[in-house]
């Protein structure tokens, strides 16, 4: 097995089809990336607005008791 | 008795707090076992296989190409499977896989079309061809689409359960439409590279950056397919209070973070 390209220019350029190589690994890359970092957020905004209203519940229960 | 018990297995794997227990024991591998074999198919495929006598270095996109759509078909198969369990059980946990390989279907049948049309200009010397594969294609991404729609189009969960559902198992037909097309209209694409039942038909050197690319593609599906249900797990179960528990150490967590 041996790497087929002498040079970093070489391997960007790969004889003329480089533009079309690589655009499809960025775009691919790209939106992979975006597959799992996307779950990532979403997954954190649940439990911070789910700790937000329980902290917002057991308040309100709070001054309930107190104004009683 | 017995047979009661032979079936907890079952139920169990519909409680969606099993499931995301045992999954986040597996996180850390997968994450591990995806980018090291993406990272290495990539190198391979990129860099070491040999170049294709006719088509040259353009023909490295299939290291792209062909996982991708294997994985947008694959994956369209989990979602009516996951659909049909739903519709038949009414199994939370199902509806729940549904809906989470929507997006993740929708993204991977947009690369397939979008690294082919990236490969088809330097090779057939256009973008775009109204194709009978790449034609079924895009009525696959319609598909993908308009079930992530169905399930905001309702007011009720359980309708837009429901039409997905439907949708995506009369959604199947296409399926092997898109697998016969290029046999049955011999039109540009050309038939596929590797068939299960005989030898494929391209050099082992090129063949076997390509298994990688195939293998990562399967496990990064997985990945990305658990992140997106547990992410769905939190939004139905918020009530649940194993996620209300979950939610408050979280905060606990992060709120210590700030004060150092």
């Amino acid at each position: 097995m041996k790497f087929q390209f002498d040079s970093v220019q070489q391997m960007l350029e790969m004889a003329g089809h480089g533009q079309y190589v690589w655009t499809a690994v960025l775009v691919t890359l790209l939106m992979m990336a975006w597959l799992l970092v996307r779950p990532l957020q979403v997954h954190r905004a649940h439990l911070k607005t789910i700790a937000q209203q329980l902290r917002r519940e057991q308040r309100r229960r709070i001054t309930q008791e107190d104004n009683q | 008795m017995a047979s009661n018990r032979d079936w907890t297995w079952f139920y169990r794997l519909g409680s969606p707090r099993w499931f995301y227990e045992t999954t986040g024991r597996w996180l850390p591998w997968l994450w591990a076992l995806t980018l090291v074999l993406l990272v290495a198919g990539l190198v391979w495929g990129l860099g070491y296989a040999p170049q294709d006598a006719k088509q040259g270095n353009s023909f490295r996109i299939i290291y792209l190409h062909v996982p991708v759509s294997f994985l947008a078909l694959a994956g369209y198969y989990l979602m009516a499977i996951a659909g049909a369990i739903g519709l038949i059980w009414k199994m939370k946990l199902s509806y729940m896989v549904m809906k989470s390989a929507a997006p993740i279907g929708a993204v991977l049948t947009f690369l397939a079309l979008f690294t082919g049309a990236v490969w088809g200009k330097p090779t057939w010397g256009t973008y775009w061809v109204w194709d009978a594969r790449i034609t079924s294609m895009l009525i696959l991404l319609f598909l993908y689409l308009g079930v992530l729609a169905l399930q905001y189009a309702f007011h009720s969960q359980e309708a837009g359960n429901k039409a997905s559902a439907i949708l995506a198992l009369v959604g199947t037909v296409n399926i092997p439409i898109i697998y016969k097309s290029v046999d049955w209209w011999y039109t540009l694409h050309q038939p596929a590279t590797i068939k299960l039942t005989s030898a494929p038909s391209m050099h082992i050197d090129m063949f076997q950056p390509l298994l990688v690319m195939i293998v990562a593609l399967y496990s990064f599906y997985a990945l990305a397919l658990i992140l997106f249900i547990r992410a769905e797990i939190l939004q139905r179960e918020r009530k649940a209070a194993w996620v209300c528990d979950l939610a408050l150490r979280a905060d606990q967590g992060s709120a210590g973070e700030d004060k150092e």
